[in-house]
């Protein structure tokens, strides 16, 4: 029973928030014949963002605000290795009064697919090593335009996910976990034929920065592993691309870092099998730009063998 | 176990692929040189738009194609050709023998990274891009659409007029390129029979370095060092020989200082009123016409974006009156509260054809501007028909002449109407793309949008449709986008048809058709 998790695409990178930013990244795998069905929401705002790195707000967007619901499936194909599919639905939309009066956006956004496999096992007296893998995939399934910042639902690119994944559970219930990613972004695609990114591009293909993110999780395991609770920090870093301009909209071609940290938890129902609930909270406290976002979730897990 | 190794080796594969693969996007236009349609050597008698004729400035002339001073200049252009490096090579391929196109493309790159429109101040107040300090901040100009036209329509009407000056020397001393002299030279560029002396090369740089400068100030190391390179380019080219850059630059000079004069003195400087003056303006109308446009940001800014842009000195309309459109529908009329519900209509099913218009017309912050998009397509225009130096020039001057007139009229009826946008008048209406700084009615993109289709059509019979129809769509888009209403779009490309028709009577009748 306390190995059945699902896993959590909680990402928030920009202003976009592209919920595949941070892929399956918790240490433990379903067994084989098992499956989890998770539903996700989350209301993610922001007044406030950074411009370059300077920290500022906007009347023209006043507070901006982004609800998304995810479906998510994880199938424990073997015992070492697990697959993952998902796809947010996300809507965006600014307070009112604003000086803008933009129109909100809305639709479906990535579809991400993930795989999961456990490279190192070793358990000792003290507690247990762990060491995963993942490969993720997510692509654009709507025709949601990233090229309109801060509304756009998603980055519009392609991206492949290199993950590595450490965990050390010690047997009183702690439990120390890293993980360190490498995020490949292909093209966003606008529907203009110019913009600007330092000098002119003829072109509507932007070209999405490459990232690496980091992350540092403690957690612990409370009341006979039916509760868990983690506090984590999370940085992402985009390896080039330009920086919003004065009193601009932020393009996807910008160099996005953040930092954020998060408070997360899950609950196993002792009496209704298979059934659990996720509540989730994070904040980015540092960023280049970046909104600065503060998101709030919650979530069923469901479990249950797929064959006998 | 044999299956997931299988896997990580493939996602490993995928990464090296994709890491290998680069991102290279197009940030100029790849053309290769090309042979000109023609080479107009009655070009010295067209008429040009600043000066009486192409005699009009004086040269040196040239030293003879025998004498020792040339013939040394030749043998250094041959050892300077001998040694060029990769970079030369490809610094040469890239101005190519029509450079009109690459200071073109450097007016349009200045134009985008200039247009930023400045920010509140913490305490809600706004300050204006100052010329006299143009560091800022705000830095010195936000090249805004009426920015930058005028911008474009001085920097080529002061090509069009010193090549005009340049081809009347070429042909009244038809000194030979030096590859034409010595066989031993082999040209970069293709074999163009036109005269060497003086360079139209130097004059476009020259001209282009003097008159962006004047207009980005902050530029100006920048705008040498494009100058410098191109200077050189010439001279490695195997097209020119140091006496015909001096020649050309001296065309280059005097030209500009004719235009910046113009320039200085075309009300331009006036033409972002004070807040006193401004509120006359809207006073005025609401007086007239019940009705006053006001700024619907946040804080609100308390001037709109040049209202005097309308009383700037025209290229060839006497009087903006004659070009000034109609009354728009007056507020709460039948035809004013029907457009209501056709914006509403848009708002609320916008298509993704619809968005993908707005979006392809929006040329907003940031970018080139309008006036900038239309530079673009006439770019491709001259390289599809194979235009000469002089002839490109001609085209953009005229473009760029027709849509600052159609800016000047469109803000002339801006601010003599003041007529309100959509989101003031209903509260409930979104856009999809910023509601700009300024009356509605007319909108600007019709009528740079149409003036500068009519110049095309008129240049490139053969697409008249095809950019009256770009023309069409760049009206409609600000209506699909929000920002306009359908009248200010419809009036707005008659206005710009209008117009272009002062300027396309100038250009009948410069001697080049």
């Amino acid at each position: 029973m306390k190995q059945l998790f699902c896993l959590l695409l909680l990402g928030a990178v920009g202003f976009t928030c592209p919920l595949h930013a941070q892929t399956p990244s918790d240490a433990i795998l379903m067994n084989v014949k098992q499956a989890c069905i998770l539903l996700d929401y989350n209301y993610a705002r922001f007044d406030h963002y950074w411009e370059g790195e300077v920290k500022r707000d906007n009347q023209t967007i006043a507070m901006v605000k982004r609800n998304t619901v995810m479906p998510m499936v994880a199938v424990g194909i073997f015992d070492n290795l697990n697959i993952y599919a998902g796809v947010p639905y996300i809507t965006t939309e600014s307070t009112t009064p604003n000086g803008g009066k933009f129109a909100g956006a809305s639709g479906f956004q990535d579809l991400t697919g993930a795989v999961k496999y456990r490279w190192l096992n070793k358990q000792s007296e003290k507690g247990q090593l762990t060491g995963l893998a993942t490969v993720g995939f997510s692509t654009p399934i709507s025709t949601y335009l990233p090229d309109y910042m801060p509304y756009s639902i998603g980055l519009g690119a392609t991206e492949l996910a290199y993950r590595a994944i450490v965990e050390y559970k010690y047997k009183s219930g702690w439990y120390l976990r890293g993980a360190g990613a490498y995020l490949w972004r292909g093209y966003a695609e606008a529907e203009r034929e110019y913009y600007y990114n330092n000098g002119s591009y003829y072109t509507s293909l932007m070209d999405v920065p490459n990232a690496i993110t980091a992350e540092s999780v403690v957690g612990k395991w409370l009341f006979a592993n039916s509760l868990q609770i983690e506090a984590s920090y999370f940085s992402s870093k985009s390896m080039s691309g330009d920086d919003i301009r004065a009193y601009s909209a932020p393009q996807p071609t910008n160099r996005v870092n953040i930092d954020r940290i998060g408070v997360f938890a899950h609950y196993f129902s002792p009496k209704l099998t298979g059934l659990g609930v996720v509540a989730y909270y994070n904040r980015v406290v540092n960023g280049r730009n970046a909104a600065e976002m503060n998101t709030t979730g919650v979530g069923l897990t469901y479990f249950f063998n797929y064959r006998k | 176990m044999q299956r997931t190794k299988l896997v990580f080796g493939f996602s490993l594969m995928t990464l090296l692929f994709l890491l290998s693969c680069e991102k290279d996007l197009p940030t100029y236009y790849d053309f290769q040189g090309y042979e000109f349609a023609s080479v107009d050597p009655e070009g010295g008698t067209w008429k040009p738009i600043l000066i009486d004729n192409g005699a009009a400035i004086r040269i040196p002339a040239p030293e003879t194609t025998t004498s020792a001073p040339y013939l040394r200049e030749v043998a250094e252009v041959k050892a300077e050709m001998a040694r060029m490096s990769d970079t030369d090579v490809k610094a040469v391929t890239y101005w190519t023998q029509n450079p009109i196109i690459r200071w073109n493309e450097i007016a349009l790159e200045l134009i985008a990274k200039y247009n930023l429109i400045p920010g509140p101040n913490a305490d809600g107040t706004y300050t204006l891009p100052n010329p006299a300090n143009p560091n800022g901040p705000p830095v010195f100009p936000f090249s805004h659409p009426p920015y930058a036209v005028r911008a474009l329509a001085y920097l080529s009407v002061a090509q069009y007029d010193g090549l005009i000056s340049a081809w009347h020397h070429k042909f009244a001393n038809y000194r030979p390129a030096p590859f034409i002299q010595d066989k031993s030279i082999q040209p970069l560029y293709a074999d163009n029979v036109i005269p060497s002396y003086p360079s139209d090369g130097a004059v476009v740089a020259t001209v282009s370095r003097r008159m962006l400068t004047q207009m980005f100030p902050l530029e100006a190391d920048y705008l040498e060092e494009r100058e410098a390179e191109h200077l050189r380019c010439l001279l490695l080219s195997g097209a020119n020989v140091q006496s015909d850059v001096d020649a050309g630059r001296l065309i280059g000079d005097a030209i500009s200082s004719i235009a910046l004069a113009r320039a200085a003195n075309d009300g331009m400087k006036n033409a972002q009123a004070p807040k006193a003056v401004s509120d006359s303006l809207a006073a005025a109308a609401l007086n007239r016409f019940g009705w006053q446009w006001i700024n619907q940001e946040v804080p609100q800014r308390p001037v709109g974006l040049t209202p005097l842009f309308g009383r700037v000195k025209m290229w060839s309309v006497d009087k903006v009156e004659d070009t000034r459109p109609i009354p728009p529908p007056a507020i709460g009329s039948p035809a004013y509260e029907a457009d209501i519900a056709v914006l509403r209509d848009y708002a609320e099913n916008m298509t993704q054809d619809k968005r993908r218009i707005a979006n392809f017309w929006q040329d907003g912050l940031g970018t080139y501007t309008p006036p900038g998009h239309w530079n673009e397509f006439t770019k491709e225009f001259i390289v599809k028909y194979r235009l000469n130096p002089l002839r490109s020039a001609r085209t953009f001057a005229y473009l760029n002449m027709a849509m600052m007139d159609g800016g000047i009229s469109c803000w002339d009826a801006k601010y003599y109407y003041h007529y309100p946008r959509p989101i003031q008048t209903d509260q409930t209406l979104t856009t999809i793309a910023g509601t700009p700084n300024f009356p509605s009615y007319t909108s600007g993109h019709s009528v740079f949008s149409a003036a500068g289709a009519e110049v095309l059509a008129y240049i490139f019979p053969e697409e008249a449709n095809l950019v009256r129809g770009w023309a069409e769509e760049a009206a409609i888009s600000r209506v699909y986008g929000g920002i306009h209403w359908t009248f200010d779009a419809t009036v707005g490309t008659n206005q710009g048809i209008e117009v272009a028709r002062y300027t396309i009577n100038t250009a009948r009748n410069d001697g080049a058709d």
